[in-house]
């Protein structure tokens, strides 16, 4: 009997399954920095709302690359369905910690997502997901230098103003 | 046509000529390109068999359309906790098939 199944997809199904959750967690994740940038733009902390916007996009750029990723490869992405956004929150200092908790959850999911095509040998899928890693890494390292800043000028008045003038700087400068 | 699975109710088949597959109902017999199945085995595995049993789904009843709308199917709790069961195990032999193919 032929593999209609592989000449078909070039991913393994259960990978096609686990990428659409992924698809799941990035529109969260973009939609969940909507609402920060929001709650940001509402407390004069224009700078922050900004980093935010910029955030919000580039998690759905992800998505856009793992849905593209699928489609082209054969297999049928999802759109996603998003719900339980959180737009209440209790500071700035708050809101990064929230950010580094979403960053570092994506991580976890990319990190399973590369076990299970180890696991089954799609290796296509695997090399797909090095750039993920390569960028988890650094939106880590972004969310920790912003918590940094709280540490360092404290958030009253003035310091959390000054505090949100260095927010566009805390991007790691990535060579083109 | 080679007999993919059969459950209780549905039996699956793949047809290496024309390249598909073909789901065999009680009442009709449909043909489907690979990402037609994709797409009814992500309709079925989102039926949620639980509100068959907690009283949200009071008909007990799926309604499910494939192929781009070609097919409309409506599935008592029977035939759906069966569906759910079927897809899986249609699955599972494509990957059978596919591990036989590659190490062959």
């Amino acid at each position: 009997m032929k593999d209609l199944v592989r000449q078909k997809l070039s991913i393994h199904v259960d990978i096609m399954d686990l990428l659409n959750k992924q698809i799941e967690k990035e529109a969260h994740s973009s939609s969940a920095y909507l609402a920060m940038a929001s709650w940001c733009d509402h407390n004069a902390l224009s700078y922050s709302a900004d980093f935010f916007y910029e955030q919000s996009l580039e998690e759905r750029e992800h998505m856009m690359k793992i849905f593209r990723y699928i489609n082209d490869n054969g297999g049928t992405a999802f759109s996603p369905e998003v719900n339980n956004i959180n737009h209440d929150f209790k500071s700035l200092e708050e809101i990064f910690e929230t950010a580094l908790d979403q960053e570092i959850s994506i991580t976890k999911s990319i990190h399973n997502l590369v076990g299970k095509c180890r696991k089954l040998n799609d290796y296509t899928t695997e090399h797909f997901l090095q750039w993920f890693i390569q960028e988890q890494m650094e939106e880590e390292q972004t969310m920790r230098r912003a918590l940094e800043l709280f540490d360092l000028m404290g958030t009253d008045g003035l310091g959390l103003k000054l505090l949100d003038e260095r927010i566009p700087q805390i991007r790691e400068k990535r060579p083109e | 046509m080679k007999v993919l699975h059969q459950s209780q109710f549905f039996t699956s088949y793949q047809c290496d000529k024309k390249r598909c597959f073909f789901i065999a109902f009680p009442h009709k017999t449909i043909q489907l390109g690979f990402c037609q199945l994709l797409a009814f085995r992500q309709q079925v595995n989102k039926i949620d068999l639980e509100t068959h049993f907690n009283g949200k789904n009071h008909h007990g009843m799926e309604m499910l359309m494939l192929c781009n709308r070609q097919h409309f199917f409506i599935f008592n709790t029977l035939e759906s906790i069966d569906l759910k069961e079927f897809i899986t195990g249609t699955f599972t032999m494509l990957e059978l098939n596919s591990l036989l193919t590659t190490s062959a």
